[in-house]
């Protein structure tokens, strides 16, 4: 409760969770030849918004995120988080912690825990809470996102959109500052989605943490986004940023307005010319 | 026929049957060697078999020595583990736990290779320590991959043994089908050799409940996949 209450006086007063991404270069050698993955990429990420990475498969965005979760280093450039250093040049690889907490493409959620405990897993490894405060905690949190049947039940015997809210819960539950999002909604139904994003941005006006989304349905970057950039073909470039100024809380309504509209045509514009030039050169989605 | 009839009857004409006590001491003495041997070998093999799999530096130094030693029959180690074992039993546990202890290895390790890296890179963002990681993603996820071995690495336990028993031992199985070729009745060869059938397929079917009981997610898993 005390925490729920404190989420919202900081995404009221002082926003945290400000990312600031400054020339960030990755070139891979996966085969013996230098592949440029991202090339003097920057973006700014204010502190409490949901900001959504659009681009053409296999383009960049996700060494982007990678970068981000401290999962692969970074070759030129610097990206920080409210100020502090994450990765630069004397420290090429950012340390993985829960104040970046990304929700996975295909679902990671471990097959052998239980909904509830794969979500109490982040505080009582860290130590934040003894193991029983940790499962009540968990338990609560899951049927608050409408899980409170399912606490018991493996990721294997859930819906995939169950399993994706439970993930995103898994992630919350440690407060993170900044949550990472790789297309986690890709392998599902066009139904499931929108109850998906529904379910997000009840998340997000709840607790107001930073969103940084990678995803190339543009209607869904639309939908829940602050601000969405559009980046280049491999090498990953920032080409353009939308602001939707669509005020919040949105709903499923708000997809058939005409400012919806008009910022589609907008972003979808400059997409295309990137999705054909992609096509062109036979990009292949790097994981 | 005849087979049936000396099984089943309380004077068997050559020897064996469900009533001799004889049948019963060699079977248990089979089967207390294969625990002996499957349970050194998997108390060994899987440890092993998973710290190869997690640590890089582990695997180099170690797995080199397992390939070579690997592809060595084992009726080949006979010579040498009559000359460095004592007695009888030592030979012959030695070479079924040796049998079984490669596959167990192979397969623990391999099963850490195959768990996904995204669960590694889950349990990371979540700020688990390496032993956190070690304890519930590699165990854990190896698990599957662990109790397909166990169930080939008991097979080879038992092929093994029977074959060492055949070579130098006194009691057991083995040493019956091999007794009765030398003697020249041919009933209790049989005897033995579905006996065996039955005590395999018993002992794979305990070591697959096991597995099965451990990963009832595994199980649910597949289920929901119509298996």
């Amino acid at each position: 409760m005390k925490e729920e209450s404190m989420a919202k006086n900081t995404s009221k007063t002082e926003k945290k969770g400000a990312l600031s991404i400054k020339n960030v270069t990755k070139i891979y050698d996966p085969t013996g030849v230098n592949v440029m993955a991202v090339d003097n990429c920057s973006m700014e990420i204010a502190g409490g918004e949901v900001c959504m990475i659009v681009g053409p498969s296999g383009c960049g965005k996700t060494t982007l995120l990678n970068a981000i979760a401290g999962f692969h280093s970074i070759t030129e450039g610097s990206i920080h988080l409210d100020g502090e250093l994450l990765c630069g040049p004397e420290r090429p690889k950012a340390e993985q912690s829960a104040e970046r907490m990304v929700v996975f493409q295909h679902g990671a959620l471990f097959p052998w825990k239980t909904l509830q405990e794969n979500v109490a897993y982040g505080p009582t490894v860290q130590k934040a809470l003894s193991p029983s405060q940790a499962m009540e905690k968990s338990g609560q949190m899951l049927a608050e996102a409408g899980l409170g049947n399912f606490v018991k039940k493996f990721p294997g015997e859930v819906s995939s959109g169950m399993a994706r809210r439970a993930e995103i819960v898994r992630a919350l539950i440690n407060n993170p500052k900044v949550l990472l999002l790789d297309e986690p909604y890709r392998a599902m139904d066009a139904l499931t989605k929108q109850i998906m994003h529904e379910s997000l941005l009840e998340t997000y006006d709840r607790t107001g943490v930073t969103i940084f989304f990678i995803t190339h349905d543009l209607e869904e970057a639309i939908f829940l986004g602050d601000k969405v950039h559009i980046v280049t073909t491999r090498p990953c470039q920032l080409k353009k940023t939308v602001e939707v100024k669509i005020p919040r809380p949105r709903s499923y309504e708000t997809q058939s307005s005409e400012k919806f509209r008009k910022l589609l045509v907008e972003v979808n514009d400059a997409v295309h010319e990137e999705a054909v030039k992609a096509f062109k050169a036979g990009e292949r989605e790097m994981a | 026929m005849a087979i049936s009839k000396d099984w089943f009857s309380t004077t068997p004409f050559q020897g064996i049957s469900i009533f001799t006590a004889e049948y019963y001491e060699h079977i248990y003495v089979s089967c207390q060697r294969i625990l002996i041997a499957f349970g050194i070998a998997t108390g060994l093999g899987v440890p092993l078999g998973l710290f190869m799999g997690w640590s890089r530096s582990i695997r180099d130094y170690i797995f080199p020595v397992i390939e070579v030693l690997r592809p060595i029959p084992i009726l080949a180690w006979v010579p040498l583990s009559i000359l460095l074992l004592p007695g009888f039993e030592g030979p012959v546990i030695f070479l079924a736990t040796l049998a079984s202890f490669f596959v167990t290895t192979l397969n623990a390790m391999l099963g850490v290779d195959s768990i996904d890296e995204e669960y590694f890179r889950a349990a990371g963002c979540l700020g688990s320590s390496r032993w956190d990681v070690f304890k519930n993603v590699v165990v854990p996820g190896a698990l599957p991959f662990i109790f397909t071995g166990l169930q080939i690495s008991i097979g080879v336990a038992w092929f093994s043994l029977v074959a060492a028993e055949m070579v130098s031992g006194d009691l057991g199985l083995g040493y019956l089908i091999v007794d009765a070729y030398m003697n020249n009745v041919t009933v209790p060869m049989v005897i033995a050799m579905i006996t065996l059938g039955f005590i395999g397929y018993f002992s794979s079917a305990c070591v697959r409940a096991l597995g099965d009981k451990l990963m009832g997610w595994h199980v649910k898993e597949l289920a929901q996949q119509g298996r």
